[in-house]
């Protein structure tokens, strides 16, 4: 006989929604590969940095060179390709077969589902810069003990973190609010693809080079620039904003057609 | 809660302006309550009602005795709905489909996956449950569909037009496991255009019509002694007769074949049928109750409300 059952918690309900998502991605073989493809980057900054002591303990010279910076540019780029693999079929599948009504009948209120489907984007997103950043700091401070403090350790954890947060909530925004907007994936890679390659370039035709940042991966790249090079405070704050909007704007787009479709 | 689950007073409800629902009222307590109605009667709105899907403009919906929409989550967590114009959770088999629909009624992974696997193997599907359900046949489809309602074991179940687009035997099938649902005492909704499944699995009605409510109360009161119908074959039971007994005040009417149709309201209307037969030296040989289905039932009442 059945039970007298209580609405699920918010997390919950949140949580389940990304949580299958990300088991279907884990089973498709693009996904599998920017994983694979997003491990190696770690791997040749240990190898970079164990060269580097080398080379400078056999001509005791200072190199001067962190590739830190470098690193986390590098790592951006698979990233970035992921979130598009995992964020653009999202909402667009679930439009294209008709089943947004069976959350609607469910304990689901469209701000679960707009959380979940970005959550399913944004949680590998962060961990994919956040877990090899964490590596690397405790391979800088193994690998060069003298130079490198637990202290300027934290500082980079927490630099690295701070950066993959405003990444993830940006990429997830951008790939999940065009699969909102389109009922078919291919659509919604184009549309994301478009706010990766063309806003970045409009403006730097026109203000050139030095031009804020105003795409997403661009926006990324200005934030690390700040936090680990010398790109100023002002391109920094100005990259956080830029990514928090597309995350703003991602979210509203897809809790808007949500909220539209979930009834019949 | 009264005996009734599902309770409506004066529910009025409009989409894009216009009117859908007209104040419906009715208290529905039974163990299978059939919704029925033609295309446009508003079935499926009122199904959103009940859900706290739709708001209503005015009047009250308590399910379950809660209030909608104030207490849709609690509802919508007691109930399985299996929708029909809604497919399953794509991207996965049969089997991930029922665990989400689990998972999002509250029930953690492991246990939606036990409760899963029990309501899929109740439901005969056997290792398709582990194919993607894109290849899916529709009975498997509508097998799949009803356990994702049936996985988080709810208090009540709403079935919007469950056996659409399956052959026969895939339809008894259907209809059967149903049944047994019900009578392990679980309290089912069926929104249905097929009348005969309402007659099967339903002891009570609700009949709209134009968004208001054209019947409701038991299925036997629909199928009442005043819609029996009686046969009668053998020889003078010809048009004269039937004007005859017309003019006694019973319903008659001759088919030319030596069979003649006889609506009885009433016992006296039976004994002034046999006067007048004597009266007149027709000889009844055969006389039979036809017992109306639900159809004629049905399609009766909306003769009589008139398509409003």
């Amino acid at each position: 006989m059945a039970v007298e059952r209580r609405a699920p918690t918010h997390w919950h309900v949140i949580r389940s929604i990304a949580r299958r998502e990300l088991g279907i991605a884990s089973r498709r073989k693009l996904v599998r590969l920017l994983f694979l493809f997003s491990a190696l980057p770690p791997l040749v900054m240990g190898v970079i940095l164990v060269v580097r002591v080398m080379a400078e303990r056999a001509t005791g010279a200072d190199l001067g060179w962190d590739p830190v910076l470098r690193f986390l540019f590098i790592q951006s780029m698979p990233v970035a390709l992921l979130a598009l693999g995992l964020g653009t079929p999202l909402v667009a599948r679930d439009r294209s077969e008709d089943v947004l009504y069976l959350y609607a009948v469910r304990p689901v209120m469209p701000w679960h589902y707009t959380l979940g489907k970005l959550l399913a984007v944004a949680l590998p997103t962060f961990g994919l810069l956040m877990v090899p950043g964490f590596l690397i700091a405790v391979l800088r401070q193994g690998v060069m003990p003298d130079k490198v403090g637990t202290g300027e350790s934290v500082v980079l954890v927490a630099k690295v973190a701070l950066s993959a947060l405003f990444m993830a909530a940006g990429y997830a925004g951008v790939s999940v609010g065009p699969s909102a907007a389109t009922k078919r994936a291919r659509w919604a890679l184009l549309i994301a693809a478009f706010f990766f390659v063309i806003p970045d370039n409009v403006i730097r035709a026109i203000w050139g080079m030095d031009a804020y940042a105003v795409g997403p991966a661009e926006a990324v790249q200005a934030l690390l620039g700040a936090l680990f090079g010398d790109a100023g405070l002002l391109r920094g704050v100005l990259a956080a904003g830029v990514l928090s909007l597309y995350a703003g704007v991602g979210a509203m787009i897809t809790m808007r057609a949500v909220r539209r479709e979930m009834i019949p | 809660m009264n005996g009734a689950w599902i309770e409506l007073e004066g529910l009025n409800l409009h989409r894009g302006g216009r009117p859908v629902l007209q104040g419906i009222s009715a208290s529905l307590g039974g163990r299978a309550v059939g919704l029925v109605g033609a295309n446009g009667a508003g079935k499926s709105t009122l199904i959103g009602a009940l859900l706290g899907v739709l708001r209503a403009r005015s009047g009250r919906v308590r399910v379950l005795g809660l209030d909608l929409p104030a207490r849709a989550m609690e509802v919508r967590a007691r109930a399985g709905v299996m929708a029909e114009q809604a497919g399953i959770f794509p991207g996965g088999s049969g089997v991930d489909a029922v665990v989400f629909a689990g998972m999002l009624s509250g029930l953690s992974r492991r246990e939606a996956l036990r409760r899963a696997h029990r309501a899929l193997d109740a439901l005969d599907v056997g290792e398709e449950r582990y194919r993607a359900t894109r290849g899916y046949s529709t009975g498997m489809r509508q097998r799949t569909k009803l356990a994702m309602s049936l996985v988080h074991d709810p208090e009540i179940l709403i079935l919007d037009e469950p056996t659409v687009g399956l052959d026969p035997p895939g339809r008894i099938q259907l209809l059967n496991l149903i049944r047994d649902l019900r009578d392990e005492g679980r309290r089912i909704l069926i929104s249905t255009h097929i009348l005969h499944d309402a007659e099967y699995l339903c002891d009570e009605l609700l009949l709209l019509e134009g968004g208001a409510v054209a019947y409701y109360g038991s299925v036997t009161g629909i199928l009442g002694p005043e819609s029996a119908v009686l046969v009668a074959e053998g020889s003078g039971l010809d048009v004269a007769l039937a004007a005859r007994l017309t003019a006694s005040g019973v319903r008659a009417e001759a088919g030319g074949d030596g069979r003649m149709t006889i609506k009885p309201a009433s016992d006296a209307d039976l004994l002034a049928f046999w006067r007048v037969v004597a009266e007149t030296g027709a000889e009844v040989r055969h006389l039979s109750r036809e017992v109306p289905t639900l159809e004629d039932a049905v399609v009766g009442v909306m003769e009589k409300t008139g398509g409003r």
